[in-house]
């Protein structure tokens, strides 16, 4: 019976509003995880999976962009750009750079590319426009947020002075952010003229781009080639195995703290309702009926904790990216769906102790 | 479920004894009882505190087995019925007035009359027919969305018994209905319950050790140290 759910939930009025806003924090919790987890695979990846190459060309033994080293020379470019079916070849050059902000260094993922064609630039922009000159950069939108920085402000890197002409989107990795300068400023900024990280490859229409793979690596035995689909794999299998534990762990805590409660909370409700629950057994309840209004009990606590937590959660993202900007949070439906069903699953788990604890209240008790 | 019924008794304890086991010790709380209630018959244990009065009335609604003897339950034996099937019966053939009422705090009085109606497998529209009708018929009609904590002893005790009867029960177990009541409250409840017998037929078997409500009953029983004697009016009883 729902009512006698209910009332057995409010009859101790701080004790439910606590639970309530226990689970919610539990619930806000998973939902930022989730969310930051978004955040960070769309701005590690987003790069590689808007560029329009069909090939990606690394060293050997390179195989993503994220988390390992790639060096090239214009050697591979000339040889790259002469095989037959290539329309295009754009080399791009990787650099962690230490900015000096007056907030103290901050580092960077400077990327050089070449804005005439634009293949390596930044996925998308959120402010200004892209590259015309050398003396010029474009920020990650959170990384300028942070540093309050905004289009026109100049900002030392290394020793030169870049003026900010375009914010980008899609380019936060939450521990680094990218930002977009020419090919010729990045091997300015890094001594040497001949060097890239890696070539973004286009096919001519109508040529299958692994056959094209087969003849540049028949030309070249010091790189590795990916196409679009396995490179993007690649870099999205690197990202999470770098941030996935961390976040099972936490979503793990998550968890358990919120079954506990849950737990905790019901079993105390049983106890102290023992001979409502005696009364209604010596009356004949049925075997499911008390069982029922436990798993009531923790749907409703879990269900009101959920609302309370939809309520938070969107204000409180806004204070958190207002906050800490390069905190990427991306939220979606399918993430509130999967977090309602977790806690639904949780909750329904944490009534396992307390109905245990209904098998050791008698009918008898009602007539000592 | 299959209910036998013998003649028009509804429950028979036959040679009954029950002991409880402690850390050791063993405690007969019935010794070789043997006792019947039938349909149309008020029914009075009498006897002291720890006589065994509160083991007869559990064995006699199944919630638990006899150490020896039989006990039926509407012409069944008692250990013949499944758990669940015990539980059919007390939800809708047996009906409970306890000491203290023990009514449902969180639930309203018509829910706390409903409950039960609900576990016998009443439907709504039925339920609430009946609960009005013996709400009405006990005078808390107008209490029906009060909660137990606000009623007075009395209308506590009135409802208490509508519970009992709204089922439809044809066998009433009351343990110590007038223990926490005024003299002349826990009079009322005994007429209730006498009334019913007559007009209804229902079986009711009172446990007190109240003497007035003996003027009531139609048979008066004593139990003393677990065991069972007839009752003769201004006399002590033979065991």
């Amino acid at each position: 019976m729902i009512m006698f759910a209910l009332k057995t939930l409010l009859a101790q009025h701080l004790r439910f509003i606590l639970t309530v806003f226990g689970i919610a924090l539990c619930v806000i919790l998973m939902l930022f995880l989730l969310s930051i987890y978004k955040g960070v695979s769309v701005g590690s990846v987003e790069y590689v999976r808007e560029s329009e190459a069909d090939l990606w060309i690394l060293q050997r033994h390179a195989t993503n962009i994220l988390r390992s080293t790639s060096i090239l020379t214009t050697y591979h470019g000339n040889v790259i750009k002469k095989v037959k079916g290539v329309k295009s070849v754009a080399p791009v050059l990787f650099i962690l750079a230490s900015l000096k902000m007056e907030e103290g260094p901050a580092t960077i993922y400077l990327t050089g590319f070449d804005p005439e064609t634009g293949i390596g630039g930044p996925p998308a922009l959120y402010k200004g426009r892209n590259l015309t000159e050398n003396n010029q950069i474009i920020l990650d939108r959170s990384f300028a947020a942070k540093y309050k920085i905004d289009i026109g402000d100049r900002i030392p890197v290394k020793d030169e002075t870049l003026t900010v002409v375009g914010l980008s989107t899609g380019t936060n990795m939450f521990v680094i952010q990218y930002a977009f300068i020419t090919l010729k400023k990045a091997h300015s900024i890094v001594g040497f003229p001949n060097i890239v990280s890696c070539y973004q490859v286009k096919a001519e229409p109508g040529t299958d781009p692994s056959d094209i793979a087969n003849l540049i690596m028949s030309e070249l035995s010091d790189i590795a080639v990916f196409d679009q689909k396995s490179f993007l794999a690649n870099n999205i299998h690197e990202m999470e195995s770098g941030l996935l534990p961390l976040l099972y762990v936490v979503a793990c805590i998550g968890a358990v703290v919120l079954t506990a409660i849950l737990s905790l909370i019901l079993s105390v409700n049983v106890l102290e309702r023992r001979k409502d629950y005696a009364i209604m057994k010596a009356l004949g309840s049925p075997g499911s009926f008390i069982p029922g209004t436990v798993i009531q009990q923790a749907l409703m606590l879990a269900g009101s904790g959920v609302t309370v937590a939809l309520i938070l959660f969107f204000p409180l993202t806004e204070v958190v990216e207002k906050l800490s900007p390069e905190v990427s949070v991306i939220s979606s439906l399918i993430q509130i769906i999967i977090v309602i069903a977790g806690v639904g699953l949780i909750s329904l788990i944490s009534s396992f102790i307390p109905i245990r604890k209904l098998s050791n209240i008698y009918p008898l008790e009602v007539f000592r | 479920m299959k209910i036998k019924k013998e003649n028009n008794c509804v429950a028979r304890l036959v040679n009954v004894t029950k002991v409880y086991n402690g850390a050791g010790t063993e405690t007969a709380a019935l010794k070789d009882v043997s006792f019947q209630a039938c349909a149309g018959e008020m029914v009075l244990l009498l006897g002291p505190s720890g006589s065994g009065k509160t083991t007869l009335l559990t064995l006699l609604a199944g919630l638990q087995q006899p150490s020896a003897g039989e006990v039926y339950i509407y012409g069944q034996k008692v250990n013949e019925y499944s758990s669940k099937e015990l539980q059919k019966l007390r939800a809708g053939r047996i009906g409970f007035i306890f000491q203290t009422f023990y009514l449902l705090d969180s639930l309203t009085v018509l829910d706390n009359v409903l409950l039960v109606m609900k576990f016998a497998g009443v439907g709504r529209t039925e339920a609430q027919s009946r609960a009005f009708h013996f709400l009405d018929k006990f005078g808390v009609k107008h209490l029906i969305h009060t909660y137990p904590k606000a009623l007075s002893q009395g209308e506590k005790q009135r409802v208490a018994v509508a519970r009992a009867l709204a089922n439809g029960a044809e066998f009433i177990i009351a343990d110590e209905p007038t223990g926490s009541l005024a003299t002349n409250q826990g009079m009322t409840i005994v007429r209730f319950l006498q009334d019913s017998v007559k007009t209804e037929k229902r079986c009711v078997v009172i446990a007190s050790h109240d003497e007035r409500i003996a003027g009531y009953a139609d048979r008066v029983l004593y139990l003393h140290d677990g065991m069972l004697g007839e009752h003769r009016r201004g006399q002590r009883p033979e065991i």
